[in-house]
């Protein structure tokens, strides 16, 4: 139930979305993995949008360099745990949010476990190898899954409904290469923004995911081309996916 | 045959936007990528690993429709056709 107070702060959106959709936010628990360029700005409207639950998960400290784009970090917090920065800035943002921050690297070995309570997971990543073990941990739950990337003018995001549309292993059975991309920050707030955007739709129920579409930004004219994806029937990961927790490759 | 290649992201960079090239009737992807590749060492080292085989992670869609790794080999263009060739960004 909304309290009265929640009903008069959300009162715009409520407009749009009813009372259900709203409590279908407060009701919700997104599990976030990266607390950087995608994960600030998604973590940030989320909060204001009055999410009930929010997971931070990420191992790293604020450094200088993250300034450019990762905008719940300020100055004063280099040097702390991103999740710790990114918790008190939400905080103050909206005291209702319940907020716990996971300080881990996400691995193969942990991202079952550290998954396995959210309503939707939020693939904020920065690199192939964690959000392979993400996209595993989220098939095992059946957990949906909202992935971006961005590098440089470039973006792209799509959400994964487990034994519904691909899995991230099914759209890019092969990691990307390299590892420290150069970003502006504007193309981070966009797709992360547009990540946002999707767990708002997925969870008030209201609007049409990117199931089965990948979602392709070009920062440089601002043009967006969406690619149609389907399921790879020879997809290592997903191809016998079942419901029950464990029936994908890799994972116990 | 007249076939344009819509490149994105970091092979828009490299190739341009839009490249119409002309090749000779029955061509198929790879000779698509073999002409695109001869235009400079970063063109060819996007599209292709060291062993010169075609790059995993790269996405390639014919007339808007995804081309599945297993028949990137046998695919046949026709006159107009549009390639497109994504190659993924990771950063976050």
């Amino acid at each position: 139930m909304l309290t009265d107070r929640e009903i008069q702060r959300y009162s715009r959106q409520i407009a749009f979305i009813g009372e259900e959709g709203q409590e279908r936010l407060k009701a919700a628990h997104v599990v976030l993995a990266g607390a950087g360029g995608l994960g600030c700005p998604a973590a940030l409207y989320l909060a204001v949008a009055g999410l009930g639950r929010l997971t931070i998960i990420d191992s790293d400290r604020v450094e200088m360099t993250n300034l450019n784009r990762q905008i719940l970090h300020w100055e004063q917090d280099i040097g702390q745990n991103k999740t710790a920065s990114a918790r008190d800035k939400l905080e103050a943002m909206n005291s209702d949010l319940i907020i716990k921050d996971v300080c881990e690297l996400i691995t193969g070995q942990n991202a079952v476990a550290l998954t396995g309570q959210a309503t939707l997971i939020i693939d904020a990543l920065d690199n192939f190898p964690a959000r392979y073990a993400l996209n595993l941990a989220a098939l095992a739950h059946g957990i949906p899954c909202i992935h971006g990337a961005v590098s440089g003018y470039d973006g792209h995001l799509t959400t994964v409904i487990p034994g519904e549309t691909a899995c991230l292993q099914c759209i890019f059975p092969d990691p990307p290469g390299g590892s420290e991309f150069p970003i502006i920050g504007t193309t981070a707030g966009i797709i992360g923004l547009m990540q946002a955007h999707e767990a708002i739709k997925f969870l008030t129920g209201k609007g049409t995911l990117l199931k089965n579409r990948l979602l392709i930004w070009d920062g440089r004219d601002s043009s967006v081309t969406f690619l149609d994806l389907e399921r790879d029937p020879e997809c290592r990961i997903c191809r016998n996916w079942t419901q029950d927790a464990g029936s994908v490759g890799g994972v116990e | 045959m007249k076939i344009t290649v819509r490149a994105f992201a970091q092979f828009r960079e490299v190739v341009g936007e839009v490249t119409v090239l002309d090749l000779p009737e029955g061509s198929g992807l790879p000779g698509l990528l073999a002409a695109l590749a001869s235009r400079s060492d970063e063109s060819r080292n996007l599209l292709f690993d060291d062993q010169g085989a075609i790059r995993e992670q790269v996405i390639f869609m014919v007339n808007r429709k995804r081309v599945p790794r297993s028949s990137l080999d046998s695919i046949i263009l026709d006159e107009g056709d549009e390639v497109a060739i994504y190659p993924p960004v990771a950063g976050g």
